[in-house]
């Protein structure tokens, strides 16, 4: 309820009652006074309405029915007791009222003047009644006219709320969307540092250690991306001391990773949730959608295929997620924290951390046009199952889309 | 002094708005003048009917005359009579026959005032529209005082009251929007007039919780007080009503007191609780968080005006120009056009216990003023006093002759009253301060007084002054105004 704007010891009931109407009008949009609504209810509603959208025909019937009814007055009379007396003539006037004792000798004529002042009564009440009827036949009509203007009214204003509903539904949308973008920055990227940095090697050639790299290798391109020219060469990280205590062994995965150039693909470092659950949207999005190659540009995108290649197929079970390594939706958020977080000097051992066999030449390589390439690559929708997830993003799919997202 | 106080129905059990203020008036002068009250042996206003006894008795220790009435009145005779001369136009014989078909044909009554007048120093009528005081002020013109209890509706419009307004000694409104319609009509503004109202017996310490527990009444309501009537707007409220709970989270219930001639809807929260006595009438509108008005066309409520004196706020119809005045100038209640209005109105003073507190305490100041006893019983004895010290000056005009009387020249009364002007008066009355009894006197002034002005009740408007605010002639203690001076 509005809080009124009054004073306990100036209470203005008129400047009350003008902010009850406005609020009325706020709430209804347009405000019809009493009269306005009696003056439109008078108003004939072929005038602004659209009859052809009436697909009823009472409309029509009622119009007809209107014009049938005009019937003259039913005749009437006016019966008094003196009425059978009465002359326009004084003179005749007068002999009859000083005969009428007379004639009150010979026959008695009240019952007769009685009946017919009834007789006369009811119609006079009758023809009120018929008049009243009339009334109300036209009443309906108006009724049913302001009905069809009320539901067309309605019918606007329903359409209207769709709309603000579909709004409401896509700003939703990008709300959760954007929250599942924090929640993948804040979970992933201490817990995945630390990991990284302090979980020993797999004993098999796992994915893990080669995954963060590929992650900031992303982060890499997206900033050159935002900064509206894609990334062509591969960083080189400046020099930085062996960071000594926690913080330097945390973000050392990460440093390595923007160490490598953007092209390098390799498996190894373990994925958080929350990437995962981005790439599968981006997958979602871009079903059949653009190709690693394109998405990393240059040379080191074309010597990725050869690389998933040599996987061998029994590296794990695949994640199905590693598809996409572009998340245009996420891209300030990411770079917000690489500028904030990972711009983090390099450590010895994540650079050991992202040289695997077989990778490490892959940014300066380009891909040999005619690799051989695995059964099942010519489909995007299909999806390694035993191999690398990274087998999933080299995909050989035309570049055009690529540029696309760009 | 003393005073004939002259109404169609007189009597405890009578409550009929216009019987009770005259009751109320002849109880309160009774204090401070002789009084007796002249009516008729009926008690029911639709009939007529001679069912108390004629001769002399008294009635709360007034002296109460009572004459017969000659005939009934005929329903039949009276509808076709008043289909004729509100509706076409008419001749004047026909009004005459009108105002007998309505009656209280009491012409026993008349005659006693024809002869008796001489007997009383002012014969106050009540009724404008009744035969009693069309023929009571003809037969006492000279002393005759007027309080038109006048509503807009279409008697008002009929040419044989003209003369009378204009030939009375002088008007008793009950608001100033009675008091703008009859000068509209009539002309009269030569005529002293002021507007007074009515109090009302409100009890000191009525009993709120009482009454919940006696009727099993719990959480908020609005209550409405009277005859439930389509005549008085209460097909509209239970409409409007019936939206506010379907539409809203408003959380009140509508509590009926009074007789129904109209079907109550059954709903779970509109209660009926029939005709009240004055003790449980005052305990729920003291429980109440509100009074309703719904009424179209009033001359004063005095519901209203007794809510205001028990500090509730009002809703009242928009189209009864009195109830709206009365809401503007109290600044004690909203009023309402139409559905949207009402439900709004309604949720704002049911949820802002400040607002509702506000216009309580405004209405209370605004009773307080105006329409409580000690002012009410001063403005009639003031009028009084200022008629005893100037002579009768106008005289009634006579009835026109046998041939006028049936020369086709009356319009229908409805358009008469069509054309007069409308919608509410923002000023009121110049204050009149309250007795000594209520506060206290003022200082002597420095300044010595005329000797004529000493022991003269302080300076009002006594032809009903437009302005709300006191007289500067009053505040500086100059003279006091004349009669007719605005």
């Amino acid at each position: 309820m509005p809080d009124f704007n009054v004073r306990a010891d100036s209470v203005n009931v008129e400047q009350i009652m003008d902010q009850i109407r406005a609020r009325i009008r706020e709430k209804r949009g347009v405000d019809y006074t009493e009269d306005q609504i009696r003056e439109l209810a008078s108003v004939k509603l072929e005038k602004f309405l659209d009859a052809r959208g009436v697909r009823s025909d009472l409309l029509d019937q009622f119009k007809r029915a209107q014009v049938a009814q005009a019937p003259p007055a039913p005749p009437n009379y006016r019966f008094e007791e003196d009425t059978l007396f009465e002359a326009h003539r004084g003179p005749v006037r007068f002999i009859r009222r000083l005969l009428q004792p007379l004639l009150k000798l010979m026959f008695n004529p009240g019952p007769l003047i009685q009946a017919l002042n009834i007789q006369s009564q009811l119609n006079t009440l009758n023809a009120q009644q018929e008049t009243a009827r009339r009334g109300l036949d036209q009443l309906h009509f108006e009724v049913l006219h302001n009905l069809v203007l009320e539901t067309t009214r309605m019918g606007i204003e329903v359409k209207n709320l769709k709309m603000r509903v579909e709004s409401l539904t896509s700003r939703l949308e990008f709300n959760e969307r954007r929250a599942r973008a924090l929640e993948s920055v804040v979970v992933y990227k201490p817990a995945d540092t630390s990991d990284a940095a302090q979980a020993p090697p797999r004993s098999g050639p796992g994915p893990q250690p080669e995954q963060r790299p590929r992650q900031q290798d992303r982060r890499g391109d997206m900033r050159d991306r935002d900064r509206g020219r894609p990334p062509q060469e591969p960083r080189q990280p400046p020099p930085m001391p062996v960071p000594q205590g926690d913080a330097g062994t945390e973000i050392a995965p990460v440093a390595a990773a923007s160490a490598q150039p953007a092209t390098s693909d390799t498996p190894g470092v373990p994925e958080g949730p929350g990437q995962r659950s981005r790439r599968r949207r981006r997958r979602r999005g871009r079903r059949g959608g653009g190709s690693v190659a394109a998405v990393m540009g240059g040379a080191g995108a074309a010597a990725a295929p050869p690389a998933v290649a040599a996987l061998p197929p029994d590296d794990g079970p695949d994640e199905p997620d590693d598809v996409d390594p572009v998340d245009t939706d996420f891209s300030s958020l990411i770079d917000s924290s690489t500028s904030s977080g990972f711009r983090e000097e390099p450590s010895p051992a994540a650079a050991s951390a992202v040289e695997p066999a077989g990778i490490s030449a892959a940014p300066d390589d380009p891909a040999p046009a005619a690799a051989p390439l695995p059964p099942g690559w010519d489909e995007p929708s299909t999806r390694e199952t035993t191999g690398p997830s990274e087998g999933s993003e080299h995909r050989p799919s035309p570049g055009p889309e690529r540029s696309d997202e760009e | 002094m003393k005073l004939a106080v002259v109404v169609q129905r007189y009597g405890q059990a009578i409550n009929g708005g216009a019987e009770l203020h005259a009751r109320y008036i002849a109880e309160h002068l009774a204090r401070h003048a002789e009084v007796e009250v002249l009516t008729t042996c009926a008690s029911d206003y639709v009939t007529w009917k001679n069912e108390l006894p004629a001769g002399v008795e008294t009635v709360n220790g007034i002296r109460v005359r009572r004459f017969r009435v000659k005939r009934e009145r005929n329903p039949l005779t009276f509808g076709r009579l008043s289909t004729q001369v509100f509706d076409t136009p008419h001749r004047l014989a026909e009004e005459l026959a009108w105002l007998d078909a309505e009656g209280p044909t009491s012409s026993s009554l008349v005659s006693y005032l024809r002869r008796h007048a001489a007997g009383y120093d002012f014969c106050i009528f009540f009724s404008y529209r009744y035969y009693h005081a069309y023929h009571g002020i003809r037969a006492a013109a000279s002393r005759a005082i007027l309080v038109p209890t006048a509503e807009r509706d279409s008697a008002i419009g009929l040419s044989l009251f003209k003369p009378i307004f204009q030939g009375v000694r002088a008007l008793m409104y009950n608001s100033p929007e009675e008091r703008e319609m009859i000068q509209a009509l009539a002309g009269n503004e030569h005529v002293p007039s002021v507007v007074v109202g009515v109090g009302s017996q409100v009890p000191p310490n009525p009993q709120p919780s009482r009454f919940r527990q006696k009727f099993k009444v719990n959480g908020p309501f609005a209550v409405y007080v009277g005859r439930i009537d389509e005549n008085k707007g209460c097909k509209e409220l239970f409409d409007f009503f019936q939206s506010y709970v379907r539409d809203t989270s408003g959380k009140l219930t509508l509590v009926l007191i009074g007789n129904s001639v109209l079907p109550v809807p059954e709903h779970p929260r509109i209660k009926h609780l029939g005709f009240l006595d004055d003790t449980d009438k005052f305990d729920a509108m003291a429980a109440a968080d509100m009074l309703i008005m719904p009424s179209y066309f009033e001359s004063l409520s005095m519901v209203a005006l007794e809510a205001w004196a028990l500090g509730k706020p009002v809703l009242a119809n928009a189209r009864c120009d009195v109830l709206k005045g009365q809401s503007i100038r109290s600044n004690a209640g909203l009023f309402y056009d139409g559905r949207s209005e009402f439900v709004e109105a309604l949720l704002a003073i049911e949820q802002n216990r400040w607002l509702a507190n506000s216009l309580g305490r405004n209405g209370r100041e605004f009773f307080r003023e105006h329409y409580d006893w000690p002012v009410v019983v001063r403005k009639y004895l003031d009028v009084i006093e200022k008629l005893r010290q100037s002579p009768a000056e106008g005289t009634l005009a006579p009835l026109p002759g046998w041939f006028a009387r049936r020369s086709l020249i009356c319009p229908a009364a409805s358009e008469v009253v069509k054309a007069l002007p409308s919608g509410p008066v923002l000023k009121f009355e110049a204050g009149v301060p309250r007795p000594a009894v209520s506060t206290p006197p003022p200082p002597p002034p420095r300044a010595a007084m005329p000797s004529a002005d000493r022991g003269r009740p302080p300076q009002r408007s006594f032809r009903g002054g437009s302005s709300h605010q006191r007289g500067p002639d009053r505040r500086r203690g100059g003279p006091p105004r004349r009669p007719g001076n605005r």
